[in-house]
């Protein structure tokens, strides 16, 4: 069987209009797991947690602990909190998934310039472009919101846009500027890590898997789970410090 | 731009459905996760916060008791000696005071007696005198009255004396 590895998710089927990637297929399917999720920890919830409860409460009692290792203010944190654990969760959700068995090998077949092309209902989120950006964009704007919040309308604009009359003369403006770009640069660089190291293991994992089929794919299983947890902590920590970073005041 | 997008798979629809999608997951989420967990951990917190300085307290409370305790024990102790003593005083005192009133109690009677017997011998004597008389008389008038030889005189007198 001819390997196909595309950059691009590969559509399953098209509802009005509307294609449906194997990507986007997955995030349904995570999103529902996490919504499931919640809401069955949300009906049995009581103070002496049992099974379920007790992982949830590890989890994100450690994420609090670790955006207020950053912000080293409760309150900020709790700020915060909701938007840098739920990228977590979902990312590592969206790592893994892509993890499962089936990968490259259930799906439709379809015909890719005149070829007859097995597509993978699994494909990890995080190894389509849409969903990297739209987390990449979340993470800034929320960014410019916190700061916003923070230090004011005024105040937050000062940081960008700095008169080059003013004490070093013209460097304020300069590094102004930059930080602009490096606003855009954020997005970018949020986006493609993330695909980039998801997607490669993916590809990774395809190749392997067809040049040896039996055990030996198995190492580069457990670092994919290794790497989809690290790339998940690198998103939510930098968007984390990127929050904690535009609430601070510039001088 | 158009191209490079395509290349790398980026549409419009799924971009806006994958930000929706992150919306409702961010929700859903911080309506059912977060919200009620982190209430939970605080709750939880500040219980057992509350049930380490109740204990703290409960503590404290227990040794300034048993300090107490020890302090009213002592002087429980120092009272009830002291009690014993006075008591043990009293008693001591209370005897002397008893014999020396039986001593003089028993002096007292002991001369009532000896007064009572001398005015008894006194009264007796007295009689006897008054009774001598009359037999006197009696053996005098026997006498002048009737011949009298030796052996009706020692009958008389044994009479007499019998007669008494």
């Amino acid at each position: 069987m001819e390997i196909e590895i595309s950059l691009v998710p590969e559509i399953i089927t098209e509802i009005a209009g509307f294609p449906i990637t194997n990507t986007f297929f997955m995030t349904v399917i995570v999103s529902m797991l996490i919504i499931v999720g919640s809401y069955i920890l949300s009906r049995r919830i009581s103070t002496v947690p049992r099974g379920f409860q007790n992982i949830v409460e590890i989890i994100l009692e450690s994420l609090l602990g670790l955006v207020d290792s950053v912000t080293g203010n409760r309150a900020q944190s709790k700020k915060f909190f909701p938007i840098v654990a739920t990228i977590f969760i979902f990312v590592i959700l969206s790592n893994w998934v892509g993890l499962l068995p089936g990968m490259g090998t259930v799906g439709v077949e379809q015909v890719h310039h005149g070829e007859n092309v097995l597509v993978s209902f699994v494909r990890s989120p995080s190894a389509d472009l849409n969903l990297t950006i739209a987390l990449a964009l979340v993470s800034v704007i929320a960014a410019q919101y916190f700061g916003i919040r923070a230090v004011g309308f005024k105040g937050y604009l000062g940081k960008f846009f700095v008169s080059p009359f003013k004490k070093p003369y013209g460097i304020g403006t300069f590094v102004g500027v930059l930080e602009i770009i490096s606003e855009f640069a954020k997005v970018v660089s949020f986006s493609f890590r993330l695909f980039g190291n998801v997607f490669a293991g993916e590809v990774l994992l395809i190749v392997m898997l067809s040049l040896v089929h039996y055990i030996v794919p198995v190492p580069f299983l457990l670092l994919e789970v290794f790497v989809g947890f690290i790339q998940a902590l690198v998103f939510s920590m930098l968007a984390l410090v990127f929050f904690k970073m535009a609430t601070e005041a510039h001088h | 731009m158009g191209e490079l997008a395509l290349s790398l798979g980026i549409n419009g629809k799924l971009f806006i459905a994958q930000l929706i999608n992150f919306a409702i997951v961010l929700f859903v989420l911080y309506r059912f996760a977060y919200k009620p967990v982190l209430r939970m951990l605080e709750d939880r917190t500040q219980r057992i916060e509350k049930g380490i300085a109740d204990a703290e307290a409960s503590q404290k409370k227990l040794t300034e008791m048993t300090e107490k305790e020890k302090d009213v024990l002592s002087e429980a102790k120092k009272q009830a000696k002291q009690i014993i003593m006075a008591a043990e005083d009293q008693a001591l005192k209370n005897r002397d005071e008893i014999i020396a009133n039986a001593k003089e109690e028993s002096t007292r009677l002991l001369q009532q007696a000896q007064k009572n017997m001398e005015d008894q011998k006194m009264q007796m004597i007295n009689e006897v005198k008054k009774d001598l008389g009359t037999i006197v008389l009696m053996a005098v008038e026997k006498v002048i009255g009737e011949k009298v030889d030796h052996v009706k005189d020692a009958k008389m007198i044994n009479d007499a004396i019998n007669e008494n």
